[in-house]
């Protein structure tokens, strides 16, 4: 292909117009697979006088297609930008040495920038076709989110697939996503968010970071390396119920919306319901109570399912339950002061992933057990996964502090997410790097 | 419902504990401090005592200082003691820095710095509070900003066209706010009066506007707000009635819902009507 805009002096297009015509000149003639300028060189010279300019103008008029002006030689001390073909370039390069011109290079390889470009509008072009304008930076109701849950594996569905794992009290279903690239019952990973309703930020990262695996997959090559040993499974609306409820009537409400015979409250604390140490301080008996433990150990749909499907599965390795508010990162037992036997481990993993999480939004996170950190907690799902034989098991409390607590604003949900995913992130590479 | 017991130790002597505990005990870039301490801390002492005895303070110095413009949230615990003694309860000396709730120009972050001594007397609320603190507003610009609240508040029409602040989404509008900013102050008088060495509370919502009067002597606000209950996660609605003037001591009222019993519940979970009691500093 002729290189469209030869060299000149005079106005016209100035150089970003240029370089824009340029660019999608290249971005057509590369969709229609005809031109590649892989190793191609942009590069700068300052000509010092009107003898080295001549020289710039005599190298364009030496061999016609040898280089293209993007900036072409007008004046003294105006930089001269010229892109160089691949082929050309120590030609060219020797004979700019040779006549003393100083160049710099200013772009080292065009092909990659039209490739990032190229990309990136086939990715916009996806989202709006598939996602029907999908906001990550917003919250969403049950039903945009299980739609999206569908438009999602759809689109990715090399990696991605939607499991139910059962209903809920009201007969919903509980879904949770798996991304694997292959094996048969590999090591696994567990994260839920939405076990309390009341909790969105938590929904809002699951979904983001749901996206962030498949966006990232090719380029993290720690990602990579997780996911060619281990699958991840999400389960971002853990309890639906509750989360509709909060959409209908009652934006804080957290526990489920189960009922009993003959009492008038409902609802149980899905995170007092699990087994291990089932019943104790850190919960309430008072079905009136936000901390109710409901009536038997594994007496909620929710909870069973999972305890089912992990139980089921034999492979877990790992396990984050996400909560909000406080900005902790915490292990087991919330039951019990009592540390658990890889606590040095589990501690100095803590302190790593609140590095992480630090590093990229400078938001601070504490630490520690979770009844020495939060409160005691009895029934909750990370002790029961600790002793069910999931060494690392983690519960979140996302941001804020308390200025906004439950009612985050969605400007956060990005920020929040993007700073848990590093958090998660370091999670998962210890759990590779120490199998058992 | 019970307030949230520690865990007990054997059930015999109480010892008098002192205890150093570091401040911000696991923040990891903090150089100065150990990290967390290798056992746990010593049983009798809630988890979070120093930050909650910080968010108290707080919340009785932004009482008293009524200032809606002025408002100070706790930055950071950085150096704490805590002793209880059962027959006399729970002493907390601490020192922390705040921020500014309502940072207004970019980079006006202020950190301020306090010195609080609080005492929880036998697990009962209302603390004992002596705080000082350096670093803050200078009063000119706080009775400057007051007065501008002030206007923008009398600005706004009457009947309020408004449920929910923030709403669901967190979202306050900017019109809003010096609503907001004033409903925190009152609600800040209430916090402080319910925390105990176990339970302390964070503003979640204005659910409710009841009244919203402005005239020349003052602004008298009467609303419902939703605080949260640390550790018992409950909801607790709250009807504030406030009379506000800039420059002036904040009068305030109010009545709190107290929690369901299964006997009394009615199943649906909405706040109910509440008449307003006894004074409180009116």
């Amino acid at each position: 292909m002729q290189g469209p805009l030869r060299g000149g002096t005079g106005p016209g297009l100035s150089p970003v117009d240029r370089r824009t015509l340029l660019i999608c000149t290249f971005i057509l003639a590369v969709a229609w697979g005809q031109m590649n300028f892989t190793g191609d060189q942009v590069l700068r010279i300052l000509a010092k006088d009107e003898k080295q300019l001549s020289l710039l103008r005599d190298l364009e008029g030496l061999k016609p297609q040898k280089v293209d002006f993007w900036r072409g030689p007008a004046r003294p001390s105006l930089p001269v930008d010229m892109r160089v073909p691949f082929s050309e370039l120590r030609d060219v390069k020797a004979y700019l040495k040779s006549h003393g011109l100083a160049y710099s290079v200013m772009i080292k390889d065009i092909q990659v920038l039209l490739d990032e470009e190229r990309d990136a509008m086939a990715r916009s072009r996806r989202l709006e076709r598939s996602t029907s304008s999908f906001s990550y930076s917003s919250y969403h109701t049950l039903e945009e989110i299980y739609s999206w849950i569908d438009n999602f594996v759809a689109e990715h569905s090399n990696l991605v697939s939607k499991i139910n794992i059962g209903n809920s009290f009201e007969n919903r279903s509980i879904l949770v996503l798996k991304f694997s690239t292959g094996g048969s019952n590999r090591k696994a990973i567990w994260i839920d968010t939405g076990i309390h309703s009341r909790e969105w930020i938590t929904h809002a990262t699951g979904i983001w970071i749901s996206n962030k695996i498949v966006s990232a997959y090719g380029k993290d090559h720690l990602l990579k390396k997780i996911l060619n040993a281990m699958d991840i499974f999400i389960e971002i609306v853990t309890n639906p119920d509750g989360f509709a409820f909060t959409h209908s009537m009652n934006r804080l409400w957290r526990k489920n919306k189960s009922s009993q015979p003959g009492i008038a409250c409902i609802g149980v604390d899905l995170n007092r319901n699990w087994k291990t140490g089932f019943g104790g301080n850190g919960s309430n008996r008072n079905p009136c109570s936000e901390t109710y433990r409901g009536p038997a150990p594994q007496s909620e749909p929710e909870v069973a399912a999972i305890v089912e499907f992990i139980t089921g599965h034999g492979n877990f390795k790992a396990l984050i339950s996400i909560h909000s508010y406080s900005q902790m990162v915490m292990y087991p037992y919330g039951y019990s002061l009592e540390p658990v036997p890889n606590y040095e481990e589990l501690f100095n993993l803590a302190k790593d992933t609140v590095k992480a999480l630090h590093k990229v939004h400078g938001i601070q996170y504490t630490f520690g057990s979770i009844s020495a950190t939060l409160y005691a907690a009895s029934g909750i799902t990370v002790d029961w996964a600790y002793d069910s034989g999931i060494k690392y098991a983690f519960s979140f409390e996302l941001r804020d502090t308390g200025q906004y607590g439950f009612l985050l604003p969605a400007s956060q949900i990005v920020p929040t997410a993007q700073e848990t995913w590093m958090a998660i992130r370091t999670i998962m590479k210890h759990t590779l790097n120490h199998p058992y | 419902m019970q307030p949230r017991r520690p865990l007990p130790p054997t059930p015999l002597l109480w010892l008098l504990l002192s205890l150093a505990l570091p401040a911000a005990a696991v923040a990891p870039w903090d150089r100065e401090r150990t990290d967390v301490p290798a056992r746990p801390p010593a049983a009798g002492l809630p988890r979070g005592i120093l930050q909650l005895a910080a968010r108290a303070a707080l919340h009785f110095f932004n009482f008293r200082a009524s200032s809606p413009s002025a408002l100070r949230v706790l930055a950071a615990v950085q150096e704490g003691r805590a002793w209880v003694d059962p027959q006399e309860g729970c002493e907390v000396n601490l020192v922390f820095s705040t921020e500014r709730y309502n940072p207004e120009e970019e980079g006006e972050e202020s950190l301020g710095k306090c010195s609080a001594r609080v005492f929880f007397k036998n697990q009962k609320p209302r603390p004992a509070i002596n705080v000082t603190c350096m670093g803050l507003t200078e009063k000119i610009k706080r009775q400057e900003r007051d007065n501008l609240l002030y206007k923008q508040v009398k600005q706004l029409k009457n009947p309020l066209n408004v449920i929910s602040i923030p709403d669901s989404h967190g979202h306050i509008d900017p019109s809003l706010r010096p609503l907001w900013d004033l409903a925190f102050l009152g609600s800040s008088y209430v916090m402080w009066e319910k925390t105990t060495q176990f339970l302390n509370y964070y503003l979640v919502q204005i659910s409710r506007v009841k009244q919203l009067k402005t005239n020349d002597d003052g602004i008298d606000f009467d609303f419902t707000v939703l605080l949260h209950e640390f550790s018992t996660q409950e909801i607790i609605p709250c009807q504030i009635h406030l009379f506000w003037y800039p420059g002036k001591p904040l009068k305030v009222q109010y009545h709190c819902q107290e929690l369901q019993s299964p006997e009394e519940a009615s199943g649906i979970d909405e706040a109910s009507a509440m008449a307003p009691t006894e004074l409180s500093n009116f």
